[in-house]
């Protein structure tokens, strides 16, 4: 596809229009199947017995606030050196996905600990590195808002993202070493190669869903965006006349 | 090309002694509150006494840099800077050691009080003393990082360490955790090195990235 | 001495997602002057500060010698001075030491300046003034200050805002000399102003800005 075609606002958002609809439908019965697959057909936990399906929530949630971090760093970056609006408005959107998924993982996890520690909270390294995270990304939403010129604030906002890109791994092994120091291994280890094919199927299944989510959803913000930044343009007012 | 910028940025801190106490009074005001919030438990403060220091070191350069870039820009410094053909990440660099050196080192220098306030021991001091010598000028340089971002925004005064506390965090880990060794009477090479290899990657750096920041935020 | 051109070629501005100035285009050369004129908000300020390069084009170049603004061999930035509308000064330091310190930016001479600096601070008149704090004089003062800069620099281009306001009669008049023998020599000015001063010059450039009707 042209690079400068997707780029272009008004070609954008005019085809996009239908796709949102179709998207959702489509996330919606995926996330049921998904749900029904986690909380049913999926064997019980030999440790944990039912409780542990949250993680069919939980994880997704967490590899994807780090996940929509990257992308919106890596848009951030393209919209700084090389200009494009849309990668502007796709990453400021993408903090506000990346924060609520973020959100998602602190909770379900929180609804783990529960019955599994008997805690909501413990300062852990997984938790304490998704709170840290949450942070940021609340940094990065709070220093566009704040800024009257829109272009401006996209450009800083974007500066932030990236350098806290580099700051992220830092931070996840400062606490990790600092917590390994403490309590010994974490306790939410993913444990990808010792979980059998059938706890990992709809995990992954998930994983994909949530992803589909995240287009979805940007897709509809970016359209929302660029409706805020080109409302009083002529062309936003001849295609909506139509 | 020394001399007078070099002069410039001391005059700065020597015309108005404030510039050097206020973060000084600050620092131990705030010191002086946690025994009367935690209580008279001396064992207990005896313990967390590094962490209160290292969180009132971090409180106090937040306020001391927020609004570092303030004047310059209000002043049309920001714009003479980037309209000249002389470099201006040396000034930057300079700008971020003399801050540091007029405002954050005083502190530094009257920690032995804080030991007899609080009875610390002489090793243990001696690890919180390093591990502030190392990384106070790198939450000076992340603060005016801060300052930088946040100069086009007005009331930014709880912006700016909302943006700025969370790249504090891996600096305070390594900190608490060199000193709890030195309590624990283990070595803490390891994070002291990292501590030096952190500022040694965060200094050189930071003019270039300021330099970036300005040109953006005064391009409003 | 070296040529210099100037070509900006239609340029277009945008800040706040308004439309400050469109399809802006002039050209100038050695020894000439351009006024820049215009209502309030037409957008003088914003288009100076993009010929200097500190605020983005939405459409258009600024053209040196054929060389974008932009390119790192144009190097531009060796051959201009900049005087905004808010001084560039300390406000800590005294006038003396501003200009010993503006002096490192200005390619100007460092022994000229120390030698004749009591001569150039009367210029202006400021030189009973040449221990005082920046922050305690008068905005006249303060802009006397600023464009003494101009007394000292060998640089070819000078791009001024608004450089007669707060000015007295007197120092009106020597800024004026000023940038006559800066014409005579060869040095290229543009200049925003509310008051019509090109009777003084030969050959003058007019920019009439409009602004944008919303």
């Amino acid at each position: 596809m042209n690079i400068s075609k997707i780029a272009n606002l008004k070609y954008f958002y005019k085809h996009t229009e239908n796709v949102t609809k179709t998207l959702s439908f489509i996330t919606f019965f995926l996330f049921i199947a998904g749900i029904f697959w986690g909380l049913y057909i999926a064997p019980k936990d030999y440790l944990q017995g039912d409780s542990y399906r949250i993680i069919y929530l939980h994880v997704p949630a967490a590899w994807m606030s780090l996940q929509v971090y990257i992308v919106m760093a890596v848009t951030g970056f393209i919209a700084l050196v090389w200009k494009i609006k849309i990668m502007e408005i796709i990453s400021i959107q993408s903090a506000s996905i990346g924060a609520y998924f973020t959100l998602i993982a602190l909770v379900t996890g929180m609804i783990w600990g529960k019955p599994t520690w008997g805690t909501y909270w413990v300062w852990d390294a997984r938790l304490t590195s998704e709170l840290i995270l949450l942070f940021l990304y609340i940094g990065v939403i709070v220093i566009y808002s704040s800024f009257s010129d829109k272009r401006q604030g996209a450009k800083i906002s974007a500066l932030l993202a990236i350098v806290g890109l580099i700051n992220i791994p830092i931070i996840h092994y400062s606490v990790e070493w600092w917590n390994t120091l403490h309590q010994g291994p974490t306790v939410t280890k993913f444990e990808k190669p010792s979980a059998h094919i059938t706890m990992l199927a709809p995990l992954l299944y998930m994983l994909l869903v949530f992803n589909l989510y995240f287009v979805t959803v940007l897709i509809k913000r970016v359209r929302l965006g660029i409706f805020q930044r080109e409302k009083n343009t002529k062309w936003m007012e001849n295609y909506l006349n139509d | 090309m020394n001399s007078i910028i070099f002069k410039k940025e001391i005059y700065t801190y020597f015309r108005s002694m404030n510039y050097i106490f206020l973060p000084l009074i600050f620092f131990f005001l705030v010191i002086s509150i946690f025994p009367l919030v935690i209580g008279p438990n001396k064992s207990l403060i005896t313990k967390i006494i590094p962490g209160i220091i290292w969180i009132t070191m971090i409180f106090t350069t937040l306020i001391n840099s927020v609004n570092f870039f303030k004047d310059d820009y209000n002043n049309g410094v920001i714009e003479m800077y980037l309209t000249s053909e002389k470099s201006i990440e040396y000034i930057l660099f300079l700008k971020i050691i003399i801050c540091w050196f007029f405002t954050i080192f005083p502190i530094i220098i009257f920690i032995p009080i804080v030991s007899i306030m609080f009875n610390i021991s002489l090793h243990i001091l001696t690890a919180i003393f390093l591990t502030l010598l190392l990384g106070s000028p790198i939450l000076v340089a992340i603060g005016i990082f801060g300052s930088a971002l946040t100069i086009g925004i007005s009331r930014n005064n709880i912006l700016g360490p909302i943006i700025t506390v969370p790249f504090y965090i891996p600096v305070l880990i390594f900190s608490a955790s060199a000193i709890e060794s030195v309590s624990n009477g283990l070595p803490n090479d390891l994070q002291i090195y990292v501590l030096l290899s952190i500022l040694l990657l965060v200094l050189p750096t930071m003019p270039y990235l300021l330099k970036y920041t300005l040109r953006i935020s005064i391009n409003n | 001495m070296k040529n210099i051109d100037i070509l900006v070629d239609n340029v277009s501005c945008v800040r706040s997602n308004n439309l400050i100035f469109d399809n802006i285009s002039f050209n100038l050369s050695n020894g000439e002057i351009l006024f820049i004129m215009g209502p309030n908000g037409c957008g003088k300020t914003t288009l100076i500060r993009t010929l200097c390069g500190i605020q983005n084009l939405e459409d258009g170049t600024i053209k040196i010698n054929n060389l974008n603004i932009d390119n790192p061999e144009c190097n531009f930035l060796e051959n201009l001075l900049y005087i905004g509308h808010n001084n560039g000064l300390f406000e800590n330091l005294t006038i003396y030491e501003n200009l010993e310190y503006l002096n490192k930016f200005d390619l100007s001479n460092k022994d000229e300046f120390i030698n004749n600096s009591s001569q150039f601070l009367k210029f202006f008149k400021i030189n009973k003034y040449k221990n005082y704090l920046v922050s305690e004089l008068s905005q006249g003062n303060k802009k006397k200050v600023a464009l003494s800069r101009l007394l000292f620099t060998n640089k070819k281009i000078w791009i001024l805002d608004e450089p007669l306001s707060f000015l007295d009669e007197d120092s009106k008049n020597n800024l004026i000399k000023l940038f006559l023998d800066h014409i005579n020599t060869g040095g290229l000015i543009i200049t925003s102003t509310h008051v019509d001063f090109s009777n003084y010059f030969e050959k003058s450039k007019y920019l009439m800005m409009q602004g944008i009707d919303t």
